[in-house]
């Protein structure tokens, strides 16, 4: 049986890094190559050299995609591709493909710059990478090579996030990366058509979770800093460039609006430059109703923020600042930080999760006390809080998305075996098709069903059609035939025409059989009695008796002849072709079981 | 508000119980089948003294979950094992299952306990103990209370009834004392020792008939020595009554809540006492609202009550299966927190509330 087999060299059932290899129909794609960001050693890498012991891997992958930016989807992309070796296609969305760099460049200047790492990428090998980046749209199929086919759908999620479905003939894989199927204010839901694949690799981070209304979040966060403002205190929220950071300062503006308060906002400009063109990138990537709000309110031109220069940071007074990098490593949002750090009425706010080795992960993990560069001791007495926005698919999600994708098999990654145990089953018990959640390094194998198009020769068509009824459209009709494989093509013909074409003679096979029967009387006297026995049994069939003393069933021949030792005791032979062995198989008994004794 | 969290079910819960380590579990009621029972682990910031407001985790995880056929309209742990009982329509059988969160996440049904059939939708209420042994009371009716050995199955006790109302309630008093409420909002009082004798019953203070009741039993914080507090009867007019369990014929006080018209039926009609404020119970189940109320300034008059809070969040939310607005299908106390609730609907929707005494103490 034809199958797809997937093995997760990381995510299979833990929360880390993602990297799953897919085989199907004899092409090999990896999906995602992320770093674990709980590890500092190799353990953070996945394993490739289950792909290969050693050498480059280009050979043994026909391609590879990345789902989205996050560091454990595409972190071990340039050590994959550049220390390890690979040099084929990698598939990403535009989105993705330009804000991957930053972040990749980013997590390097930490690893080695502040931690003083040795085995890890450098920045060239950042560059080299995207240099092997195809780009896609959504929903454009691309071709990889003649028989493999990738196509991208909306994910949700982040900027850029995408689900791809992998083709190879009429088997197909969709794997959705993070996603998410609830829209929120910046980003839509994930959408699917039915395009049922053989297999659907899902994630389910957050199958377990029943999640706190947004509204909730979002007064709560809003509380927070209102609170700050109102004490005299300044807020410092670090963000990523695009996403969340528009959803922010929408929700800002609106409540100082409604409040009527007077605290300045400020956005640090230090991304203007590549504003304009993230600007666009995000345009693009929203769906309809968001557009619109932004086409509006473009980000430069919120009434209450502003732009912030340097120096507003030792202004006095109330002040919410939205400053990037996002994990407070380096950069403005690290300076505000230092100066506003030894204050309590101040607050920082992280919006999400921040790599080990940061002050941002320093501070949330309750860090009060931070060495900086010359050895300076930094005392944090202003409040650290920690809020996160970002949007996994519960187990809501999860069976709303297997619905429109309607595939034939699930592969949950991504969470711990024990605990998902009951996804497991209600996906079985709801959709009745099987559900995997393989471990790191475990292979799953999936059989399909594909269907193999075969070409029908006009006569053996004619010949099927004319003995049975009407073909229905909606029912399989059966056929008898001989397949023909040649080269690359199949053909179903008779088998007549198939002996013809092969050169070969056909041969005969003929079964005979000998059925003693008790009648003293004279051998053609005995035919009769059997003649009209048949007759009368085998009313459907072609019955008749021969001039020459023998009688026929269809094709099937019976001869009687007496016993040479016993006059008492007669032989009918039976004698059939291969052909008709159920028939003749169905006398044979019959005649055994004797012949009725009275007879015309 | 102290603080308010919202959260969405796949389906409605008309039960919230409490388990082990402040878990909470709720279960589907759906008639067609496939309902979901969960056990949930609240957010940390259910679990702490002090609320904290971005608290990282703030969601309810799902820890394990169990699949039922029928509807489920009850469920109760029983103390001290790893088992709970549910039961539901189409009639007062119960089903027993296992929870075993460490192995696996699934809640495995383990065996049913049969009753005798009973005309029409019944269904049977219940109530848990493990004193001497596991043991489950059970009954839709007054005439069919029992207590059931769970492990067992073997039949403890059954109590001589002779008539057959509906039960709209039951509970261990102590480990020998049974309370038991009809739907006509008689209470009765029962001796476990004393299986033959007839139930101690008392009837409702002037109130009109065809008025279905509930009764929420109230427990002091564990541990404490103050007496037991009264039994309150609500009746789907809003009717409230206290009675002591010591002198059940009189009544100690009685108070009428509002009641919108039209009200949605008696179905989900909840009332419960505060673990841990004096004389604070909670009304639910007349519609989309949780009222809390301060029984101390009641009399035997009867009249009108002014809630000291009302939790509204729910009616804002969609419409419940049925097209309407969705209504409170059962509230609980937060053992622990003093003025935490938390209260279903009939939309799915969980909230977990913390409400602020407008002045003065409760």
């Amino acid at each position: 049986m034809p199958e797809i087999k997937v093995t997760p060299l990381g995510a299979g059932q833990d929360v880390g890094r993602s990297c799953i290899l897919v085989s199907i129909a004899g092409k090999n794609v990896m999906l995602d190559c992320g770093m674990h960001m709980g590890y500092n050693d190799d353990r953070r890498f996945p394993d490739f050299s289950y792909i290969t012991q050693n050498g480059r891997l280009t050979d043994f992958l026909d391609c590879v995609i990345i789902s989205h930016f996050h560091l454990d989807h595409c972190g071990a992309l340039p050590y994959f591709s550049e220390m390890v070796g690979y040099d084929g296609p990698i598939y990403m969305t535009h989105p993705t493909k330009a804000i991957c760099p930053i972040l990749l460049e980013d997590y390097r200047k930490i690893t080695v710059d502040k931690k003083g790492e040795t085995n890890f990428f450098t920045s060239q090998m950042i560059k080299d990478c995207m240099k092997k980046v195809v780009a896609v749209h959504l929903h454009q199929t691309v071709q990889v090579d003649e028989e493999l086919e990738i196509k991208a759908y909306y994910a949700g999620h982040v900027l850029g996030a995408a689900m791809f479905q992998i083709k190879v003939g009429c088997e197909s894989v969709v794997y959705t990366g993070d996603y998410n199927m609830t829209p929120d204010r910046h980003l839509g839901a994930a959408w699917i058509d039915k395009c049922r694949p053989d297999l659907l690799i899902s994630e389910s981070t957050y199958a377990t979770t029943i999640r706190d209304s947004k509204r909730c979040r979002e007064r709560d966060f809003l509380k927070k800093v209102h609170e700050t403002v109102e004490r005299g205190g300044k807020v410092l929220i670090p963000v990523f460039a695009l996403g969340r950071a528009q959803e922010l300062c929408i929700l800002l503006e609106t409540f100082w609006e409604r409040m009527n308060l007077k605290a300045p906002i400020y956005f640090s400009t230090g991304l203007t430059e590549k504003a304009n063109h993230y600007y666009k990138l995000f345009i693009t990537w929203t769906n309809q109703k968001i557009r619109k709000t932004f086409v509006q309110r473009n980000m430069f031109e919120f009434k209450h923020i502003k732009a912030f220069d340097r120096a507003f940071a030792d202004n006095p007074g109330p002040m919410v600042v939205f400053a990037t990098p996002g994990m407070l490593h380096a950069g403005q949002s690290l300076q505000i930080f230092r100066k506003w750090a030894g204050n309590e009425k101040n607050m920082v706010i992280m919006p999400g999760y921040c790599v080990q080795g940061t002050v941002g992960h320093k501070i949330l993990s309750g860090q009060r006390k931070l060495e900086m560069e010359g050895r300076q001791i930094l005392e944090v007495k202003m409040q650290v809080e920690y809020m996160s926005f970002s949007a996994h698919a519960d187990a809501k999600g999860i069976m709303q998305l297997i619905r429109q994708a309607e595939p034939r098999n699930v592969l949950l990654v991504h969470g711990e075996a024990k605990k998902m145990e009951f996804l497991k089953q209600k996906i079985e018990q709801e959709f009745h098709v099987n559900c995997y959640m393989p471990a790191n390094g475990e292979t799953t194998t999936i059989f399909t069903n594909p269907s193999i198009p075969v070409d029908i020769s006009l006569g053996l068509l004619k010949r099927e059609t004319a003995i049975g009824l009407l073909p229905d459209a909606k029912k399989p009709k059966l056929m008898h035939g001989t397949l023909i494989m040649k080269d690359n093509s199949f053909r179903l013909v008779s088998p007549e025409q198939a002996l013809k074409e092969l050169g070969l003679a056909e041969h005969q096979l003929r079964f005979t059989c000998r059925v003693h029967i008790q009648d003293p009387r004279k051998e053609h006297e005995t035919v009769l009695r059997v003649y009209n026995h048949l007759k009368g049994v085998l009313k459907d069939y072609s019955v008749q008796h021969l001039p020459d003393g023998s009688i026929t069933v269809e094709s099937i021949l019976i001869q009687a002849t007496a016993h040479s030792e016993d006059q008492g005791t007669k032989v009918l032979l039976v004698s059939w072709t291969y052909q008709d062995e159920e028939l003749g198989s169905y006398l044979t008994s019959l005649l055994k079981k004797g012949l009725p004794q009275s007879t015309a | 508000y102290g603080d308010l969290h919202t959260f969405e079910l796949q389906a409605p819960t008309r039960l919230i119980e409490w388990a082990r380590g402040n878990r909470v579990c709720v279960a589907g009621y759906g008639q067609s089948g496939g309902n979901e029972i969960l056990q949930l682990l609240p957010p940390p910031s259910l679990q702490v003294k002090e609320t904290q407001g971005l608290c990282p985790e703030r969601d309810f995880k799902v820890e394990c979950g169990g699949f039922s056929n029928r509807p489920v309209y009850s469920l109760k742990y029983v103390p001290d094992t790893s088992l709970l009982v549910t039961s539901g329509p189409p009639d007062s059988s119960l089903q027993v299952w296992q929870v075993s969160a460490e192995d696996s996440d699934v809640i495995k049904p383990v065996s049913a306990i049969p009753t005798e059939s009973d005309t029409g939708q019944s269904w049977a209420k219940i109530a848990t103990i493990s004193a001497r042994a596991p043991w489950v009371l059970h009954g839709s009716r007054l005439n069919s209370v029992q207590i059931t050995e769970v492990e067992s199955r073997k039949n403890i006790y059954m109590a001589a009834a002779r008539n057959s109302e509906e039960l709209s309630g039951l509970a261990f008093l102590d480990c020998n004392t049974l309370l038991l409420c009809s739907a006509k909002g008689q209470l009765c009082l029962a001796d476990i020792r004393q299986p033959q004798s007839p139930l101690e019953a008392a009837s409702v203070p002037s109130a009109p008939c065809g008025e279905r009741w509930c009764m929420g039993v109230g427990r002091g914080p564990q541990g404490s020595d103050s007496s037991p507090r009264p039994v309150a009867r609500l009746s789907s007019g809003g009717h409230l009554t206290l009675t002591d369990v010591r002198k059940i014929s009189e009544s100690l006080a009685s108070a009428k809540c509002r009641v919108p018209s039209p009200s949605s039926g008696a179905e989900f009609l909840c009332v419960s006492w505060a673990p841990a404020l004096e004389s604070c119970l909670a009304v639910s189940g007349f519609d989309g609202t949780v009222h809390v109320y301060d029984a101390q300034s009641w009399d035997g008059s009867g009249r009108e009550a002014e809630p000291i809070f009302v939790h509204k969040g729910h009616a804002f939310g969609g419409s419940d299966s049925s097209g309407g607005p969705p209504s409170v299908t059962t509230h609980t106390w937060h053992p622990q927190k003093a003025r935490t609730l938390l209260s279903a609907a009939s939309d799915g929707s969980l909230h977990v509330w913390d409400w602020v005494q407008p002045g003065g103490n409760c």
